[in-house]
């Protein structure tokens, strides 16, 4: 059945993929139309950057920089995944609640103060800018995955006794099974937390290059057009990471793609 | 085992919660129904209003609680465990991040069978429930039927001769009731040892499917207070009165004169 046109403007109306992909492409258009036309003399054009862009890449290094940049996040990111998984799994023991509860408050906290003592932990350099986002990320992954641990009804623990399992194998499949669509989930927020700090904390130590360090030293020769152009390509790579963790809970959970469908 | 034998026990169980006496001093006896010539498991329904405790009891005899005294013992007077007794939850529980045919394998696999010969199991209950075109379906792609078939299926998977039912009957139309109670029997009818304890406040549908019904209910001081914990007040041996097995009991005068009479105690129960 062809749904009317109509169904856009209405509220709480189903609308197809054509109309979908019309108003995505609206709207990209009425930003491009606006980017184009702005007043504001700060903004460069979209031809300015797009040629910033190219230079940067071609001449300025900025593919080497891109993967110190994905090489930073993603080595945070293995970390806070691991020692946040394990933490908001703890959870189940009450020993352990004490702990993770206080490890989720530490997000009041902010990474910004924390720089003088992980810089003498670490020494500097990449282990400092590994310690702050995995910091900055782990409070951030356990505060919403233990919340996950502690949704699971009580009853899935029950069923799985009934049917015979040992605490091990609960833990397995309610606890670890049972939630892996949502850890993804919460993962994704989490890079997508993760890679808006990036900047901040490639700013921090500039030695080792990265997108971070690349857009503040434009910034100090006042180009426009580059710090802009790094803006855009920060800004693609973070959507393209975050498509792929959402490919990846396509594959690894099928289920709650059909789940959400049918909600 | 022959005729009458005792196939589990439940002897004076007492629950407190929170200083309330839920249940009292609570005993019955399940028998092995046999009719010669029929392979015939039983059907023991508990019956009682809401809150008497009767998923409470569900939960002790399925060993996910502890009662202050009294246990649960099988024929030979040792006490059951968790895990040993089958349990069929009121909102069909499965496991979501598995297939139907996965949730059946991995309880065959948790209670140490080899997986192939867990999936072979697995198979022949899908398709003895006819549910075989859907063993590649998650749990939230089946109907609210379908679901409680898969639930019942994955107790069967590692035999188990208890399997313990919440509210099987609640909140089906009546062709869903229909098929819920042929599906009781086909169970019940797979092995003579078989014994499904349903647990619910359908008086109509539990009398028509049970051969024994037990009554849950405190008793009450002349001015109308709870003066104790729930305990069984009446044991309805449904063979002996003419009124078990049978597709008829619609139309029999007895029945309704029982179900009648039922419903008219079970408010002071």
């Amino acid at each position: 059945m062809k749904l009317p046109l109509s169904n856009i403007f209405l509220p709480n109306r189903p609308v197809d993929k054509t109309m979908t992909l019309g108003i995505v492409a609206f709207w990209v258009a009425i930003a491009l139309l606006l980017w184009i036309a702005s007043p504001f003399a700060s903004l460069p054009g979209p031809n300015e950057v797009r040629h910033a862009l190219a230079d940067l890449w071609m001449n300025q290094g900025m593919a080497p920089e891109l993967f110190t940049t994905l090489r930073l996040i993603l080595h945070a990111l293995a970390l806070t995944v691991v020692i946040s998984l394990v933490l908001s799994y703890a959870t189940v023991m009450p020993f352990f609640r004490p702990l993770v509860e206080g490890v989720a408050k530490l997000r009041f906290l902010g990474i910004t103060g924390l720089v003088i003592p992980f810089t003498l932990i670490t020494g500097g350099g990449y282990e400092l800018k590994v310690y702050l986002l995995t910091f900055g990320m782990t409070t951030y992954f356990v505060t919403a995955m233990a919340q996950v641990v502690v949704e699971i009804p009580r009853e899935n623990f029950d069923h799985m006794r009934a049917l015979g399992a040992g605490e091990p194998r609960i833990l397995w499949e309610v606890v670890i099974l049972g939630t892996l669509d949502k850890a993804l989930e919460v993962m994704r927020q989490n890079l997508a937390m993760g890679w808006t700090m990036i900047t901040m904390v490639e700013g921090i130590s500039r030695a080792e290059g990265g997108l971070g360090a690349m857009i503040l030293n434009q910034e100090k020769h006042f180009k426009l057009p580059e710090v802009y152009a790094i803006l855009v390509l920060i800004l693609i790579v973070g959507l393209m990471l975050d498509y792929s963790i959402g490919l990846l809970q396509r594959v690894a959970c099928p289920y709650a793609i059909i789940e959400r469908m049918r909600a | 085992m022959a005729e009458n034998d005792v196939l589990f026990k439940v002897k004076n169980l007492t629950l407190r919660l929170g200083g309330n006496l839920i249940l009292e001093n609570l005993s019955f006896d399940v028998i092995d129904r046999v009719r010669p010539g029929v392979v015939t498991g039983q059907i023991v329904a508990l019956l009682g209003p809401s809150g008497v405790g009767k998923t409470r009891l569900l939960r002790i005899m399925a060993g996910l609680d502890e009662a202050d005294h009294g246990d649960v013992y099988d024929s030979k007077d040792i006490p059951l465990e968790a895990g040993q007794v089958g349990v069929v939850f009121q909102n069909y529980i499965l496991l979501r991040h598995h297939t139907v045919l996965g949730n059946l394998v991995v309880a065959g696999v948790m209670n140490g069978m080899k997986r192939e010969v867990a999936r072979d199991k697995a198979a022949q209950l899908l398709a003895r429930f006819g549910l075989g075109e859907r063993a590649g379906f998650y749990p939230m792609q089946l109907s609210g039927g379908q679901r409680q078939r898969v639930a019942i299926a994955q107790q069967l998977v590692h035999q188990k001769q208890l399997l313990l039912m919440d509210e099987p009957f609640s909140g089906l139309d009546p062709a869903a009731l229909d098929d819920v109670v042929k599906l009781l029997v086909q169970v019940r009818d797979m092995d003579e040892l078989n014994t499904l304890f349903i647990v619910t406040h359908d008086i109509r549908t539990a009398l028509k499917v049970a051969d024994t019904a037990l009554m849950l209910g405190r008793d009450r001081t002349p001015d109308g207070k709870i003066s104790s914990g729930a305990h069984i007040k009446e044991k309805i041996d449904m063979v002996a009165l003419g009124l078990a097995y049978r597709d008829d009991l619609d139309t029999d005068p007895k029945f309704l004169e029982l179900e009648r009479r039922i419903k008219s105690e079970f408010r002071d129960l």
